[in-house]
């Protein structure tokens, strides 16, 4: 399928109002949502500025209730536009892809599930949480889960809240501004913000809706060089601004308008005009429209990517580019004449381009607008195989011990899982690294040994990675959200704060290995090891930004939390486009109740009459593994078909929101190892 | 060698030892508190420390000695190396 | 220019210097990283694009070679000081695997190195280059299309070594020259820079006064790894075992100091003068002595060197010396020409003894 999915309406709860309307009439008169903050006492920190969601100023409840109630009003704004009611929900094939970094103890599943469940959404609901890349994400993802004929709707967007931890992190780190941000503008810092956004996205000709946008395509790439500060020459961003480009079939000429993700901070406004220049060249670049939506919205994290192609939708349609609040003055290093008027400007663009940057190296750029492409993509999709696998917990450290406790049903020891990476890894600064990161770097590189790969040149920058996580870690939640009772706001353990995001493994990993392609972190509850490799597999096959993608799922035993799981477990496995001994036959993506459906797209995708040799599902010795037991089931699979003891295989299973189901075949080569 | 000299040698060599365990935690090296050099940089080279471990470190100077230096204006320059560090310090207590 | 104004010209605006006595090679091959892993005393944490300085050691753990590994997609540039090229191919010889494949090419004469150091000295590669050049992060590197530029410098001001290519370098130093000069400053000997380094406690592989000192001693301790085998490991760890007995540290002292003089306090010998040389900055003599381990502390005024005229005193301090200018220039924000000095804390903030 290959064209773009149609953008038929969105939804907005943000600090420019609740509701289009409101938003829309804040947006062309030129006001800013940023104000006093009022919900928490904000006298430890020097800054006292934040975007707010009006209505919800001084509401302090539980940032899980607000998450899900910005959600819902966003949600419903959203349907309200594109013509949808609740019952056609029922009736179509509907998923939901959220982006969402809860600053819980939750699971980030949950909300994603509360919200499906309330609208009666049935499909899958894919959680993604990479910080201020999320809901870019979550709609380039979309795109794919109807590209790729999952489902016929997306409800794609994100949720945050701004709460005091989050604000005495960003504080500690010194980026926030004093007064509210001006990027591309002479005070350095940014202000924090929050809401939820939505787009309907969806497939072309199913019924009588307006289109008002295509979503052509999106990119990701990952700096792999520090956990919060961007690589400074933009590199990360511009090859996410390449690949999105890529995805569109369109070329730097036709963007017309550019939503950069301008926080305002040093390290970003600087590193992103570099990309900017490098992708566009100094001419283009240097006459590109372009502005930061953050001046009014604030930077509204996990929301940010939708609020911003939500700015941008708003006024492509009529006529006019996102201006840049605040902006009087341009600061050195920064874009020269970035759009700085008080309103609005009047401009007629077919085509924009929005991107946004996150704590861990991600980015992430979308490219979408009124014109189609003016070819239908004639790429033929790649045959993804698995190259190399590896799985660890307690017991386990190859696929022949999981192997044995499959055929044993036993658990696996209750021994503490011990490694020693430093030895693996003896040319790696694994200093301050996390027991997540620690395990997931283990599986990493491990499954690339087994495949016998070595990341060199320009291979790293075509390696991806996709984690399929539950949650933060637990450790570093802890230990961040003690440090604030013990010292106070004003002095946060700033680098608990740093792995406090569930990217964080996934971020360090990439570091720590140098992986600079696709990268993500997905969940969907239980399931979302095997997620992370249907993701990965079909991005291979459509895709042409990477040649690998390692599809890994990391579970770290929570002492502090009752949620959650049980054991450290840890698994990889690499997906490749060269051929290999096991190849990825077919894949399914359905909703939580849906497994047969998943199962059938699975058989379906395969085309072969055949019916499947072994059926491997999730063990219930590896029950205290949520994240990673779907990934074992497939490390399994994986490895019974190297044994030759079957030619097919089905791992499937029902997650927390989604199920999830993949085919392995033999090919008949033999494995290099 | 001279009381007062003595004194300052143990006393200096106390606080040194301090430092080099606090860095040594923060920084989770695994290697003894000896090993670090005095006059090792801090920041850039050396010991490599970043803009995210340099907050650390202001906030544990203060938890651990008493030495507040946010919002002082070249706290760069007072945190070069561990043996400024301890200059810092022993300032505060009232050392030559 | 004389030694007083070469020095105004690095501490204050921008000075270009020849670097012949720097060698630079690229390993390149499958094995690259970790032949050069095998001859490295420090631990290799460094990432492409990026520099790491480090040590080569000889048997007896002393240092022969002052080396930069920068990592290049899969080769490894190394610049270095103290040995030659020759001597650095011997050691890959004599401790890598002989089963690595590596293959060492000498990037001179092909190329020649000169360096730019100084507050403003990125002022002057902004316009050579480009002016994205001020983004560099300290102790990165990048090719531009007649060489790499190296973001490093040992005199504790901004700093950047430029590896030219030599059918081009009488050129870029004419052009660089002039940029340097519209900053104030011109040419900077080998003398000015070592006097640089000296201030700012970056260690000298050339000069004598390190000879018979191990990384211990040197305070270089940083540049050598707590866990891998590389050449001169077995000393280290000797001499730990046995414990160190002295230590370097910095002192000043107003006039008559000089490398080799004996130190002594009230009660006797308590080290010797390893290195000094007069400071237009201090106004004095800046030094570095090896003092017994119980004093090698800064802060001490009860040490001095017995001369035939006269009883020199010296003041031990914590290095750097300086307050370097260039912690207080920020290249967004400031210019060379819009400068404004009078806020700014004296270079020099301590007295003489």
């Amino acid at each position: 399928m290959s064209e773009s999915p149609h953008i038929t309406g969105w939804g907005v709860a943000s600090s420019l109002g609740v509701g289009r309307d409101r938003f829309c009439a804040a947006l062309l008169r030129g006001d800013s949502g940023i104000g006093a903050v009022r919900r928490f006492d904000t006298s430890p920190f020097t800054s006292h500025v934040g975007a707010m969601v009006p209505g919800y100023e001084s509401d302090d409840r539980d940032p899980a209730l607000l998450s899900h109630e910005f959600g819902m009003l966003a949600l419903h704004d959203a349907l309200a536009h594109a013509r949808l009611e609740l019952e056609d929900l029922r009736s179509m094939r509907v998923a939901l892809t959220l982006g969402t970094s809860l600053f819980g103890h939750q699971t980030t599943a949950c909300l994603a599930h509360d919200l499906a469940n309330e609208l009666g959404v049935s499909g899958p609901a894919i959680t993604v949480s990479t910080a201020c890349t999320s809901s870019t994400q979550a709609i380039g993802f979309g795109a794919d889960l109807i590209r790729e004929g999952f489902t016929d709707v997306v409800l794609a967007g994100g949720i945050d809240v701004l709460t005091p931890p989050l604000f005495a992190g960003f504080h500690a780190l010194g980026v926030l501004s004093e007064r509210p941000c001006t990027p591309f503008g002479r005070q350095m810092g940014t202000t924090l913000g929050e809401g939820a956004g939505f787009v309907v996205i969806e497939r072309g000709g199913l019924r009588d809706a307006v289109t008002r946008a295509r979503l052509r395509g999106y990119g990701l790439a990952g700096d792999a060089y520090h956990e919060t500060s961007p690589e400074p020459r933009g590199r990360g961003v511009a090859a996410a601004i390449r690949g999105a480009l890529d995805d569109a079939g369109a070329s730097e000429a036709e963007i017309g308008y550019f939503n950069a993700h301008g926080t305002g901070t040093v390290a970003n406004d600087t590193a992103e005009w570099c990309a900017v220049q490098s992708v566009f060249g100094s001419d283009l670049g240097g006459s590109l429209p372009l502005s930061s939506s953050k001046g009014h919205l604030g930077h509204a994290q996990s929301a940010a990517g939708v609020l911003e192609v939500i700015t941008t939708l708003e006024c492509m349609g009529a006529g006019l580019a996102p201006t840049t609040a605040g902006f009087e003055q341009a600061r050195p290093g920064g874009p020269p004449r970035p759009i700085g008027s008080k309103q609005p400007k009047p401009l007629v663009y077919e085509l924009a381009l929005s991107s946004n940057s996150a704590f861990g190296g991600s980015n992430c750029a979308l490219v979408f607008g009124k014109a189609e492409r003016a070819t239908p993509s004639s790429r033929e999709r790649r045959r993804v195989f698995v190259s190399g696998a590896t799985a660890l917990c307690a017991g386990v450290s190859s696929i022949e011990e999981l192997a044995s406790i499959y055929a044993a049903e036993s658990p696996p020891s209750e021994a503490e899982l011990q490694i020693d990476l430093a030895a693996e890894l003896p040319r790696v600064d694994l200093r301050g690294i996390d027991r997540a990161s620690e395990l997931l770097t283990t599986v990493v590189s491990r499954a690339l040994a087994d495949a016998g790969v070595r990341l060199k040149g320009k291979a790293r920058a075509r390696t991806g990675l996709i984690a399929g996580v539950l949650r933060a870690s637990p450790d570093s939640l802890y230990r961040f959200h003690t440090s604030l009772e013990r010292r106070g706001l004003a002095k946060p353990d700033t680098t608990a704060f740093a792995q406090v995001l569930p990217s964080a493994a996934q971020g360090a990993c990439a570091k720590a290995l140098n992986i600079r392609g696709p990268q993500s972190t997905v969940t969907i509850g239980e399931g979302s090891g095997l997620l992370a490799a249907v993701m990965s597999a079909w991005m291979l096959a459509r895709r042409r930004d990477s040649d690998q993608m390692i599809a890994a799922a990391v579970d770290v035993r929570s002492e502090h939390s009752a949620e959650g799981a049980l054991a450290d477990a840890a698994c990889g496995l690499l997906l490749c486009t060269e051929l290999a001994a096991i190849e990825v036959a077919g894949v399914g993506l359905a909703g939580p109740e849906q497994l047969d459906e998943a199962i059938a797209e699975a058989r379906r995708s395969w085309g072969s009459s055949h019916p499947v040799e072994l059926i491997v599902e999730r063990s219930n010795a590896f029950g205290g593994m949520p994240a990673t037991s779907s990934s074992f089931a497939l490390a399994h699979a994986l490895g019974a078909l190297r044994r030759g003891e079957a030619k097919s295989a089905l791992v499937a299973s029902s997650g927390t929101t989604a199920s999830v189901a993949m085919i392995l075949t033999s090919t008949g080569v033999t494995h290099a190892n | 060698m001279p009381t007062d000299l003595s004194d300052y040698v143990s006393s200096r060599a106390a606080v040194l030892d301090r430092v080099r365990r606090m860095l040594r935690e923060a920084m989770k090296l695994r290697i003894e508190p000896e090993s670090i050099d005095p006059d090792v940089p801090l920041f850039g080279t050396g010991l490599g420390m970043d803009s995210v471990d340099a907050v650390e470190l202001v906030v544990q100077l203060d938890a651990v000695f008493g030495l507040t230096l946010a919002g002082s204006p070249w706290v760069s320059a007072k945190l070069r190396t561990v043996n400024t560090v301890v200059d810092a310090i022993m300032e505060l207590r009232g050392e030559p | 220019m004389s030694l007083e104004d070469e020095y105004r010209s690095i501490r204050h605006g921008a000075a270009l210097s020849r670097m012949d006595h720097v060698g630079l090679v690229r390993v390149s091959g499958e094995d690259a990283t970790e032949a050069v892993d095998a001859i490295c005393s420090g631990d290799l944490w460094v990432r492409d694009g990026r520099m790491i300085q480090t040590l080569i050691l000889d048997e007896q753990g002393q240092p022969v070679a002052d080396v930069y590994v920068c990592p290049d997609d899969d080769a490894c540039i190394l610049m270095f000081e103290g040995i030659t090229t020759d001597e650095l191919s011997a050691s890959l010889a004599q401790y890598a695997d002989p089963e690595l494949e590596i293959e060492l090419e000498d990037l001179r004469p092909a190329y020649a190195l000169i360096s730019v150091n100084g507050p403003y000295a990125w002022e002057a590669l902004s316009k050579w280059l480009t002016p994205d050049v001020i983004g560099l992060p300290y102790l990165s590197f990048y090719h531009f299309d007649r060489g790499t530029c190296f973001r490093a410098g040992k005199t504790g001001e901004y700093g950047y070594d430029l590896a030219i290519r030599s059918d081009y370098v009488e050129h870029a130093w004419e052009e660089l020259l002039e940029l340097v000069g519209a900053l104030g400053g011109g040419e900077a000997s080998l003398e000015t820079l070592d006097l640089c380094a000296l201030e700012n406690g970056f260690f000298c592989v050339r000069h004598a006064s390190a000879a018979g000192l191990t990384p211990l001693e040197l305070q270089l301790q940083w540049r050598v790894s707590a866990r891998k085998r590389f050449p001169g490991a077995a000393s280290i760890e000797e001499r730990r075992a046995k414990g160190m007995d002295r230590r370097l540290t910095h002192f000043v002292a107003r006039e008559g100091v000089k490398t080799g003089d004996l130190i002594r306090d009230a009660d006797g010998p308590v080290g010797q003068v390893t290195a000094a040389a007069f400071s237009p900055g201090i106004g004095g003599v800046a030094g570095m002595a090896l003092l017994d381990l119980s004093l090698a502390h800064p802060g001490i005024d009860a040490f001095f060197v017995p001369t035939a005229n006269a009883v020199r005193p010296i003041r031990t301090l914590s290095s750097p010396l300086l307050f370097n200018r260039s912690l207080l220039v920020d290249p967004h924000r400031h210019t060379y020409g819009t400068r404004d000095e009078t806020n700014d804390p004296p270079l020099w903030l301590g007295s003489l003894p």
